[in-house]
């Protein structure tokens, strides 16, 4: 009970940061359109670290880059709006001049990558990377000013400034490459932080310090990040909220206590199930049956329901409501009043 | 697999989907459609239009017209039944050239490829000067020592066109060792040669196909080229002999010869692109990821 | 050793490496060419002997003698003997004597008063065409499936199909006849004209290089502008392309320095091929165009079977397209960080 009351004296503290309303993204291809977001809405708040959890085609990255208004051609927002609260001011990104729209990402939202060797321009130096950054937002800073910034934040992200800023990405390891890049997104130091699979592309140690230093600046710096990742497991040890992401619509959203004991989803449940257990080791896997749908031609009624073990005859026709389930619980099933799920 | 069955799936990989696509592929079909029309022109030509052989030098240079449709020459002869006469000369080169240099690339990159260490190497210097040597001005060169009739010339544009490809063979091959069936197979204890040529050069055809067309494009370049500055004697009609006739013939200088230099430039631009839209859309059907 | 020192070590090791590669080319050739002149079965030397014979009625003793003094070669002594001498001689610059150009001449002499129109007029092309079809193709890509990609990219698939020397011809019959120019396009410059630097004749000499010029860089301009648009196309859909927008750098240095930079790389690797396609097909244009370069003197010693000449083109051109494609090597290896440390 005690617990309870804390979360909701929480609740009333928090202010959202940025809201999203209706929002749908597609994608033009030459078998048709892939409806990549479909009608999204929800908020994040200032402060938290929101998951956004899916497998690979769930919309999740093309929701990360609609916040930035850098959908990748050929898609496009087809309608919706993203409006961001910052200073007092309500701020939809896509309305603004081109130039403003400019100045205002990475000042306010910065961006990290799955894959820091794609991510990093392979013929410029990491200062040059670094510096471009700096200067395209304030051109009369000094180099001196730029190098103090720079070298603060690497420091931060415990890189040796000296060794890094003259070398080309390829000549560091990938666990460095995704520190200088989140050294580059702290650099103008956004109040929004999108993370793409930021440590996917890493092997399991650099993984571990990866996400150790997250931790670290989410405590020091308490910016507002979005998380976005396959690997739900990681959502238990940063996660303050978590939605479930599938075929471009969010299944449930909540905060990750929640999610992680009382799903309401049965595709929540059964990412749970697919995650390994270090407690027991005879026990079983459970991969989630069947494949993601074809987003070109996706299925009637609940785009879920081919997978879904708990599937009635309502799950095949009507695509179900993003309703509230509890307090700050919001889920899209029909079923979702009657499942019990086992832990 | 039966072998009916399997001659039926390559029937279908290599010409029953082709076929579908190059009809939809707009430039691929006129591609093809042209490559056809100069084969068919190569093959049947001179029996339906006779070279005309009689010099009348009253009709020199006469404008095209529905008995001569691309006018007369200096002589007064028809420039049509040239063009159409000339076609098989130029195809031939280019027919064997191509064949010649696919076959020494295919060999020699996949040996590279796959044997690696000295052969690969011994083979890669040899591409490397061969690739630098600039060709034309080398077959020049040749074309002064010695005589190279339409044999000889196609045989000597094969020998020396063979190292772009064997490189990008030797690539192919290269990251297809790589990949998952490869290890596969040779898991199961087949030998290399029986991986080479039942894994490996289904793999490799579509690359192959492509290149055999365009090193066509290079020996017809080549071939008139040298046809053109009189360095291989003319031993007969062909696009190149009649560029070579109209211009010291100076019939680049009257207005009412111009048919005369313009109509082999044209049957031999109309082949280059024919093969080069072709091959554009034969990479597309074997590459789908081109498809947009 | 600082890391700075392992760098340049590395840097000056990959300069090594292309020079030694381009000895090794030139050295080849010039054994080739040694081997092509003494040991074909109808050999230049052999074939000059009783040419001299039957038509001046020379002794064998007498004809030989002549011929030792214009190829600088003596034939009685060992193969190896002579193969040393003559890449002694090659390495002086001493090439032999004319024997029908300019009986007697040093072929050095001749070779000199041609090979500068020859390289002026290839590399002016090459530059210009080169750039254009980066820029074309750059906008193309940026612009595709607009009108100006539509037009341009058919232009240029037409204009690659025709060879150079046929465009050279068409360029003659539709413009220089047509329109009374000929006169410029015979020769490097007019007939009545002294050489010297004055505007008079720099004027004349840019007059006559128009229809050359024009001719290689249609040639060559359309595989340029297509491959660039190609490579274009697949850097605007890497990572470091969307980070560049994403950190709000103005669009003129994405431009630039993330797309441009990176998109060019693949066609330095196409130029090697290229730069001996054009020299080599300087022998057509030069003689389309009487351009007084070393392809139109091929050309004259091959007619004039003046082979001391013709082989000591053939070497000159060789030697041109491997220092050129050293050059392109070397600019390459300065914008390619990663070539450095090795292919």
């Amino acid at each position: 009970m005690a617990v309870k009351t804390a979360v909701k004296e929480k609740e009333k503290e928090r202010r959202a940061i940025i809201t999203v309303r209706n929002l749908s993204v597609e994608y033009r291809t030459h078998r048709g359109i892939v409806k990549a977001v479909r009608n999204v809405s929800f908020d994040v708040y200032e402060g938290e670290i929101l998951f956004l959890v899916g497998e690979s085609g769930s919309g999740k990255s093309t929701l990360g880059f609609a916040l930035m208004n850098l959908v990748p051609s050929p898609g496009y927002i087809k309608e919706g709006e993203i409006i961001y609260h910052l200073d007092g001011q309500d701020i939809e990104l896509r309305k603004l001049p081109l130039e403003e729209q400019r100045l205002f990402r990475w000042k306010q939202v910065a961006m990290v990558f799955q894959s820091a060797l794609n991510a990093l321009n392979p013929v410029l130096r990491i200062w040059d990377q670094l510096y471009d950054t700096i200067q395209a937002h304030d051109p009369n800073i000094t180099r001196e000013e730029a190098y103090k910034k720079i070298k603060y934040l690497l420091s931060m992200v415990r890189l040796d400034a000296d060794r890094v800023l003259k070398s080309y990405p390829h000549e560091l390891s990938g666990g460095m490459r995704q520190r200088v890049m989140i050294a580059m997104a702290l650099l103008l130091d956004p109040k929004i932080l999108i993370l793409d699979e930021p440590t996917t592309a890493l092997d399991i140690l650099t993984q571990k310090n990866i996400i150790e230093l997250l931790k670290k600046i989410k405590d020091e710096l308490g910016l507002t990040m979005i998380f976005i990742t396959h690997d739900l497991s990681l959502a238990a040890e940063l996660a303050d909220r978590v939605a479930v992401m599938y075929a471009g619509k969010i299944l449930e959203l909540s905060d990750v206590y929640t999610i992680f004991y009382n799903p309401k989803h049965p595709y929540t449940y059964a990412l749970i199930k697919t995650i390994p257990k270090l407690t027991s080791i005879d026990e079983e896997l459970y991969p989630i049956p069947g494949s993601p749908p074809d987003m070109i031609n996706l299925p009637p009624g609940c785009k879920f329901h081919p997978r879904c073990p708990y599937a009635k005859e309502i799950c095949t026709e009507k695509e179900p409501e993003f309703e509230q389930a509890g307090p700050n619980h919001y889920v899209a099933c029909h079923r979702w009043r009657e499942l019990k799920f086992e832990r | 697999m039966s072998v009916g069955k399997k001659a039926k799936n390559v029937l279908y990989t290599f010409v029953v989907d082709p076929l579908k696509i190059i009809v939809h592929n707009k430039a691929g079909l006129i591609g093809f459609i042209g490559l056809l029309i100069y084969i068919f022109m190569a093959i049947a030509g001179p029996y339906i239009v006779p070279l005309d052989t009689i010099p009348k030098p009253e009709q020199r240079y006469l404008p095209p017209s529905w008995e001569h449709p691309l006018g007369t020459d200096f002589e007064g002869k028809d420039i049509f039944s040239q063009i159409v006469n000339g076609a098989r000369d130029v195809l031939f080169v280019a027919f064997l050239a191509g064949t010649i240099t696919v076959l020494i690339a295919t060999v020699l990159g996949s040996i590279a490829g796959f044997k690696g260490g000295l052969w690969d190497n011994a083979i890669m210097a040899v591409d490397e000067i061969l690739l630098t040597i600039p060709q034309f001005p080398l077959l020049s060169v040749l074309a002064a020592l010695t005589r190279l009739d339409n044999f000889t010339l196609a045989l000597v544009i094969g020998v020396l066109s063979w190292p772009a490809l064997a490189r990008a063979i030797r690539s192919q091959v290269l990251s297809l060792k790589e990949r998952d069936f490869i290890e596969a197979a040779r898991a199961l204890g087949l030998d290399a040669k029986h991986i080479v040529f039942t894994e490996i050069m289904p793999n490799l055809m579509s690359y192959i196909v492509v290149s055999w067309i365009l090193s066509m494009t290079g020996a017809v370049y080549s071939q008139v080229g040298l046809v053109f500055l009189g360095f291989v004697p003319f031993t007969s009609h062909n696009w190149g002999v009649m560029i070579n006739l109209a211009w010291t013939w100076g019939a680049i200088y009257y207005k009412n010869s111009v048919w005369y230099i313009i109509s082999p430039i044209m049957a031999i631009t109309g082949f280059q692109l024919s093969a080069i839209l072709f091959s554009r859309a034969l990479e597309e059907i074997f590459n789908p990821r081109l498809r947009e | 050793m600082s890391f700075k020192s392992v760098v340049g070590k590395i840097y000056r090791n990959f300069l090594v490496r292309r020079i030694l590669r381009a000895f090794g080319v030139i050295f080849v050739t010039s054994t080739l060419t040694f081997f092509i002149i003494r040991l074909m079965p109808s050999n230049p030397i052999e074939i000059f002997i009783n040419q001299m014979m039957a038509a001046y009625g020379m002794s064998y003793q007498d004809a030989k003698a002549l011929a030792l003094a214009l190829f600088t070669i003596d034939l009685d002594k060992p193969l190896h003997q002579q193969y040393i001498e003559y890449l002694i001689n090659l390495f002086q610059g001493n090439l032999g004597r004319s024997i029908s150009i300019s009986p007697g001449t040093p072929v050095m002499d001749i070779i000199l008063a041609f090979l500068p129109w020859t390289l002026f007029s290839v590399s002016i092309s090459i530059l210009a065409s080169f750039v254009l079809g980066v820029i074309t193709g750059i906008i193309a890509a940026y612009r595709r499936g607009g009108l100006f990609d539509k037009v341009m990219s058919t232009f240029a698939a037409i204009i690659s199909a025709i060879p150079g020397y046929l465009i050279g011809i068409l360029i003659i019959v539709f413009i220089g006849v047509q329109y009374g120019l000929i006169n410029y396009m015979r020769g490097a410059y007019s007939a009545g004209i002294r050489p010297g630097f004055n505007l008079q004749f720099i004027s004349d000499v840019f007059l006559h290089l128009a229809a050359p010029f024009a001719t290689y860089v249609l040639s060559t301009f359309g595989g340029w502008m297509l491959s660039m648009k190609a490579s274009t196309i697949s850097t605007l859909g890497e990572d470091y392309v969307t980070v560049a927008k994403a950190k709000g750098l103005p669009e003129s240095r994405i431009r630039t320095q993330y797309v441009g930079r990176n998109a060019i790389l693949p066609l330095f690797t196409s130029l090697a091929i290229q730069l001996g396609f054009i020299f080599g097909g300087s022998v057509l244009i030069e003689n389309i165009f009487v351009y007084r370069g070393v392809g139109r003197l091929l050309w004259s010693s091959i007619n004039a079977r003046d082979y001391t000449v013709m082989q000591a083109v053939f070497l000159i051109i060789t030697i041109s397209v491997v220092v050129s494609n050293l050059l392109a090597d070397l600019i390459y290896g300065l914008i390619d960080p990663r070539v450095r440390v090795g292919e």
